[in-house]
C-alpha cells in the first residue's frame, strides 16, 4: 500500500492589493494592448499628425487674415492635433474597456482584489502614457514641416499639460461611457462628443475671426481655453493669463468625468 | 435586342451570355436591397449627410473672413464657396458605407448564397452601385434643400442644380465601384473601412475647403495634381461663377470618364472572383 503524498499548497493570498500596484499592472497591460492591437491605436496616433498637417495645408491662407496671431499655419494647426490626438487616447481606453467588458475580462477583473479605484485610475496611467507619445510624435512631425517654438522650449510645457489634461478627461469620459453602455454603441457617442466638442471652439480660427453662431458657442466653450493654453507657446510668449483658463477648464472637465466613470463602476458593480 | 455582359447566369463564370430581361429584374431587386439597407440601418448613413453638413457649419462661421484674402475668387459667402467640397465628401463617405455593406455580404456568406443561386452575376455589383448612385443623388439634393434657406445660392440655377446632382451620382458610382473593387479583392469589411484614411487625405489634400491659389509648397503641388480638386471645381463653378462649357466638363464629363473606368476594374474584380470560386 502507498500513502500519497500530501499535495503542496500555497496559502492563500488574502492580502489587499495596493491600488498603485494594481494601477501599474493594469497601465502596463493597457500599453501591451497596443503591441498586440496596434490597428486599434495606430488611427489615434496618426489622425492627429495628418490632421495638424492637413489643416495647416489647406487653411494656410488664414494667415493672411490680418491680426491673425501667426505667419505659420502649422503653428495654429499643430495644438490641435495634439488635443485631437490625446483626446482620442483617452476614448481609446473607454473603447479597450468595452472590448473587455464584452469579453467577460471585465467581469474576472472585477472578482479580484484590486481596488475599484484602480480599474479607473490603471487605464488612467495607460492613457496619459499614450497621450505623451501622440504629443511627442506630433510635435516632432510638426517641427519637420515648419512648426517654431515662439517662446523656447519652455512653450512645449503648456501643450504636455493640455494633452494629458485631454487624455485624462478622454478616459474618464469614455470609461463612463463604457461602464453605462456595456457595447460597442458608446464608441460613437465618445468620439463624436469629443470632436463636437473639440471643433465647436477655437479650433479651426481666433474668436475675433469667427462670424455668427459659432463665435457665441467657442467663447463658452471650455474647450477654447483649453487650446489657448495648449498654443500659446507657439504663437507668443507663455503667460499665466493665458494658462490658468486652461488648467482650470481641464481640472473640472477631468473631475466631473472621473466622478462620471467611477459612478459608472458602482453602478456596474449593482 | 440583346445586350452582352460577363457572367450573366449561374455555371457560366466569365461566359458572354445575353442579358435577359430577368437579369434587370434582380439588378432592381439588389439595388431596392441596398437603398433598404441603408435606409433600415440610418446609424451607417448619418454621419456621412452630418458631418459635411457640420463642417460646412464651421468653415461658413470659421472663415467668413477667409473670403477677402489673396486669391480667394469674388464669393458671395464661403457657405457658396465650400458647398461643392461638401457634396463631394458626403458622396465619398456614403460610397465607403455601400462597400462595407458588399464587404460585410462575402463575410457573412450572403454572397455565396447569391453565387449558388441562378442569378445575374453582374447584378450582384450594378445593384449595389445603383443603390449608391442613388443615395449619392439623395444627398446632393439633400444638401441642397437644407442649404438654401441659410443663402445658398446657385448661380448655375436649375440646370446647374441638375449637374450638380448629376455629379454627385457619377461620384458616387466612381468611388463605390472603386471601394467594391476593394471589398471583392479583400472581401474583409476592415479592410474597405480602413480605406478611409485613404479618401480623407484625397479630400484634404485637393481645393475642396480652400482654393488651390492660395495654398504653398508641396501641398499646392498635391492639389495641382489631385483629380478631387478638378471635380470640386468644377462643380463650384456652377455655384459661384454659373453655367460654362468647361464647368460642365469638369463638373459631369471627369467624373463620368473616371466611373467607366472604375466600373471596369470593379467587374474585373467580380470576374475574378467567381474564376476563383
Amino acid at each position: 500500500m502507498t500513502i500519497a503524498e500530501p499535495q503542496r499548497t500555497h496559502a492563500l493570498n488574502t492580502t489587499r492589493t495596493s491600488i498603485a500596484a494594481a494601477s501599474v499592472g493594469l497601465a502596463t497591460r493597457n500599453l501591451r494592448g497596443i503591441r498586440r492591437l496596434p490597428s486599434a491605436f495606430l488611427p489615434a496616433l496618426l489622425m492627429p499628425v495628418f490632421q495638424a498637417i492637413a489643416f495647416s495645408g489647406t487653411f494656410y491662407a488664414i494667415t493672411q487674415i490680418p491680426g491673425f496671431p501667426t505667419d505659420r499655419s502649422i503653428n495654429w494647426f499643430l495644438p490641435l492635433g495634439v488635443l485631437m490626438g490625446s483626446g482620442f487616447a483617452g476614448v481609446g481606453i473607454g473603447l479597450a474597456a468595452i472590448r473587455d467588458i464584452e469579453t467577460g475580462f471585465y467581469d474576472r477583473l472585477r472578482m479580484t482584489p484590486a481596488p475599484r479605484a484602480s480599474l479607473i485610475t490603471g487605464p488612467l496611467l495607460g492613457a496619459v502614457a499614450r497621450s505623451a507619445v501622440v504629443t511627442t510624435l506630433v510635435v516632432a512631425v510638426g517641427m519637420l514641416v515648419g512648426a517654431r517654438l515662439s517662446d523656447g522650449i519652455i512653450g512645449l510645457v503648456p501643450t504636455y499639460v493640455a494633452g494629458l489634461g485631454m487624455a485624462i478627461a478622454g478616459t474618464g469620459w469614455g470609461l463612463g461611457l463604457a461602464f453605462r453602455f456595456g457595447d460597442m454603441r458608446a464608441a460613437a457617442i465618445m468620439q463624436l462628443t469629443l470632436f463636437v466638442g473639440l471643433f465647436l471652439s477655437e479650433a479651426q480660427t481666433p474668436l475675433y475671426v469667427m462670424e455668427g453662431w459659432l463665435h457665441g458657442v467657442a467663447r463658452v466653450n471650455p474647450f477654447t481655453n483649453v487650446l489657448r493654453l495648449a498654443r500659446q507657446g507657439w504663437l507668443g510668449e507663455v503667460t499665466w493669463d493665458n494658462t490658468w483658463g486652461g488648467v482650470l477648464a481641464l481640472a473640472v472637465i477631468s473631475a466631473l468625468t472621473l466622478w462620471f466613470a467611477r459612478r459608472g463602476l458602482d453602478k456596474l458593480d449593482g | 435586342m440583346t445586350v452582352t455582359v460577363d457572367g450573366a447566369s449561374s455555371g457560366d463564370t466569365g461566359a458572354r451570355v445575353a442579358l435577359h430581361p430577368s437579369h434587370v429584374a434582380q439588378t432592381w431587386a439588389m439595388s431596392k436591397r441596398a437603398i433598404i439597407a441603408m435606409w433600415r440601418q440610418p446609424s451607417l448613413v448619418v454621419p456621412s449627410i452630418v458631418f459635411p453638413l457640420f463642417f460646412l457649419a464651421l468653415g461658413t462661421s470659421s472663415f467668413a473672413r477667409a473670403t477677402d484674402v489673396p486669391g480667394f475668387p469674388a464669393v458671395d459667402s464661403y457657405l457658396d464657396f465650400a458647398f461643392a467640397g461638401a457634396i463631394v465628401q458626403g458622396v465619398l463617405f456614403g460610397s465607403i458605407t455601400g462597400a462595407t455593406a458588399l464587404a460585410t455580404d462575402i463575410e457573412n456568406g450572403f454572397f455565396d448564397r447569391l453565387l449558388a443561386s441562378p442569378s445575374t452575376r453582374p447584378g450582384i455589383i450594378v445593384g449595389r452601385l445603383a443603390g449608391g448612385m442613388a443615395y449619392g443623388a439623395a444627398q446632393t439634393i439633400f444638401f441642397m434643400l437644407v442649404l438654401l434657406p441659410f443663402g445658398l445660392t446657385i448661380k448655375g440655377g436649375p440646370i446647374g442644380a441638375l449637374a450638380l446632382v448629376l455629379s454627385g451620382t457619377l461620384l458616387a458610382l466612381t468611388v463605390g465601384a472603386l471601394m467594391s473593387m476593394m471589398a471583392m479583392r479583400t472581401g474583409s469589411s476592415e479592410a474597405v473601412q480602413g480605406s478611409f484614411p485613404l479618401v480623407f487625405i484625397a479630400l484634404f489634400f485637393s481645393s475642396a475647403f480652400f482654393p488651390r491659389e492660395t495654398m504653398n509648397g508641396i501641398y499646392a503641388t498635391f492639389a495641382d495634381y489631385n483629380p478631387v480638386s478638378y471635380l470640386v471645381e468644377g462643380m463650384r463653378d456652377l455655384v459661384i461663377e454659373g453655367l460654362s462649357v468647361w464647368a460642365l466638363v469638369r463638373a459631369v464629363l471627369l467624373p463620368a470618364a473616371l466611373a467607366a473606368g472604375a466600373v471596369a476594374l470593379s467587374m474585373r474584380s467580380l470576374n475574378k472572383r467567381l474564376a476563383a470560386s
